[in-house]
């Protein structure tokens, strides 16, 4: 009797496979139809620094014999303040805006955080997925973004083969890239010093980057409950490689303080000395990744783990789980924990040494010196009886960052130097099919 | 160390011929929430906050967009 029973369970499934309907309708796969994925976001930093709210909205249609056309077009409105990368110091600190016009001000013993960036930013990708033959799937995208000073263009191209009952699929790609950058005010000439209002002498005119990426992946299904992903992906960049809006003070050598200057007379201007951020002119990334997705019953685990090591020494690791937990038949709960840690670039420096020679490269960056990061948080889904589903998450992120003694002079180790970064991130998503 | 990765991905492929199921036994990783791009607007959105907040990116496909941010 239970022997029937499994085989009558057993066939069902089998029969459910070979059909193709699965547990559950997959409308995305519906062809003929259009199925949305949108997104309301809100990211927001702690100390009133970086506030973004951004709307996505992702449309898919599918054709006859497996064919896909998948649109991604986002809008994010930025505002708030970003750390300019000098130093805090006892007394407050005046700098000049990028735009070369006006002058803001930082208290003193405060990170100093350049209250003037706020942005628009317009992103679309377009890409069409077909099978080229029985067992490859070949796709190609376009993807094009827009912000005040910033624009990039991009395509990439990539081609997959099932293998072994399509249990394997190995895949390759490679996209192109061409930004180009217009820095407020024009960009800073690296390692000149932060001039007054109205001195625009060091700043040149736009410029340009161009970035290659090639990635290998392979897609195995490893039982009838787990899948796993492995990539490969090699990054080259080259040109304009700087954050236009960096710089790093000028210290004393003994008491670590910050070189001060006055303005020329009748002129707002900067209090201290202050250079611009100097990065080489190319980087090169590789990063392997590796992501599973196992089901236990009815709930579902996702791991992921990512090491990337470039040619400015910085090497990170990034850790990720998820479990996606049913809350009865139409609802779930999926909690997220990730760890991150990179160790710095080797340009990382806190401040400049008056009168010491000067290196090629310098940025006081925080996002290139040594940190580990943890995001928290949770996801909960529900779907409606229409085969929609909303969904909610919230997540907060801290990162913690590391200077090392060597790098710190006099009086700067009395004071916070790497302050810790805190955001939330709250999401609301809705998907739906017409 | 160019050749040993060739190595184990040759020995990986191997491997691969004997792991996977049959047709018939893909009705738990025919669930949507069992592929690996079950949520491609979640995903665009954390590479994107990542990408302008460390100095590392991609991994998972290709970056979804390039940005100012960094």
């Amino acid at each position: 009797m239970s022997d029937d029973r499994n085989l009558t369970a057993r066939l069902a499934a089998a029969t459910c496979a070979l059909l193709g309907t699965g547990a559950a309708p997959v409308m995305a796969d519906e062809a003929g139809r259009w199925s949305f994925d949108t997104a309301l976001l809100y990211y927001g930093e702690n100390d009133d620094r970086v506030q973004d709210v951004s709307a996505t909205i992702g449309a898919k249609r599918a054709f006859d014999d497996e064919r896909l056309l998948n649109f991604t077009l986002s809008a994010d409105t930025l505002t708030g303040a970003s750390a300019s990368g000098a130093i805090a110091t006892d007394t407050p600190q005046t700098f000049t805006s990028p735009s070369g016009k006006a002058v803001y001000s930082t208290p003193a013993g405060k990170t100093p955080l350049d209250d003037t960036f706020h942005d628009t930013r317009f992103a679309l990708n377009a890409s069409w997925t077909q099978p080229l033959a029985r067992l490859y799937t070949l796709s190609a995208g376009l993807g094009f973004s827009t912000e005040y000073d910033y624009t990039h263009l991009g395509a990439n191209v990539s081609l997959a083969r099932d293998f072994n009952k399509r249990n394997t699929t190995i895949s390759a790609g490679l996209a192109y890239s061409q930004d180009d950058i217009d820095p407020v005010g024009g960009a800073p000439v690296p390692l000149s010093q932060m001039r007054d209002v109205g001195d625009l002498s060091n700043k040149r005119n736009s410029d340009s980057k161009d970035v290659v990426d090639v990635l290998f992946g392979v897609t195995q299904v490893l039982s009838r409950t787990t899948v796993l992903r492995v990539n490969y992906s090699y990054s080259q960049s080259s040109g304009y490689l700087n954050d236009p809006y960096k710089i790093l003070s000028v210290v004393d050598g003994t008491t670590g303080d910050t070189i001060l200057r006055a303005p020329a007379p009748g002129v707002a201007g900067p209090t201290g000395v202050y250079l611009y951020e100097s990065r080489p002119d190319s980087r090169s990334k590789q990063s392997l990744y590796a992501e599973m997705k196992h089901a236990f019953g009815a709930p579902v685990l996702y791991g992921s783990y990512r090491f990337m090591t470039d040619d400015w020494g910085i090497d990170s690791h990034t850790g990720e789980v998820r479990l996606r937990w049913p809350l009865g038949s139409a609802s779930y709960v999926e909690p997220v924990l990730r760890y991150y840690m990179q160790s710095q670039a080797d340009f990382y420096r806190p401040s400049l040494v008056q009168g010491a020679a000067l290196p090629a490269y310098a940025s006081a960056d925080f996002r290139l010196g040594e940190f580990d990061a943890v995001t928290v948080g949770a996801k909960f889904g529900h779907q409606t009886s229409a085969g929609n589903e909303w969904s909610a998450r919230l997540e907060y992120y801290q990162q913690n960052g590391t200077i090392s003694h060597e790098q710190l002079i006099g009086n700067q180790f009395g004071r916070e130097q790497y302050p810790d970064l805190k955001a939330v991130i709250a999401q609301f998503g809705y998907r739906f099919g017409l | 160390m160019k050749l040993l990765g060739l190595f184990i991905a040759a020995l990986a492929l191997q491997g691969c011929a004997s792991v996977g199921v049959e047709p018939w036994q893909r009705d738990v990783l025919a669930r949507p929430e069992m592929s690996l791009d079950a949520s491609p607007v979640d995903a665009a959105i954390d590479d994107h906050i990542y990408f302008s907040k460390e100095a590392s990116s991609g991994g998972r496909g290709f970056g979804g967009g390039g940005c100012g941010c960094n």
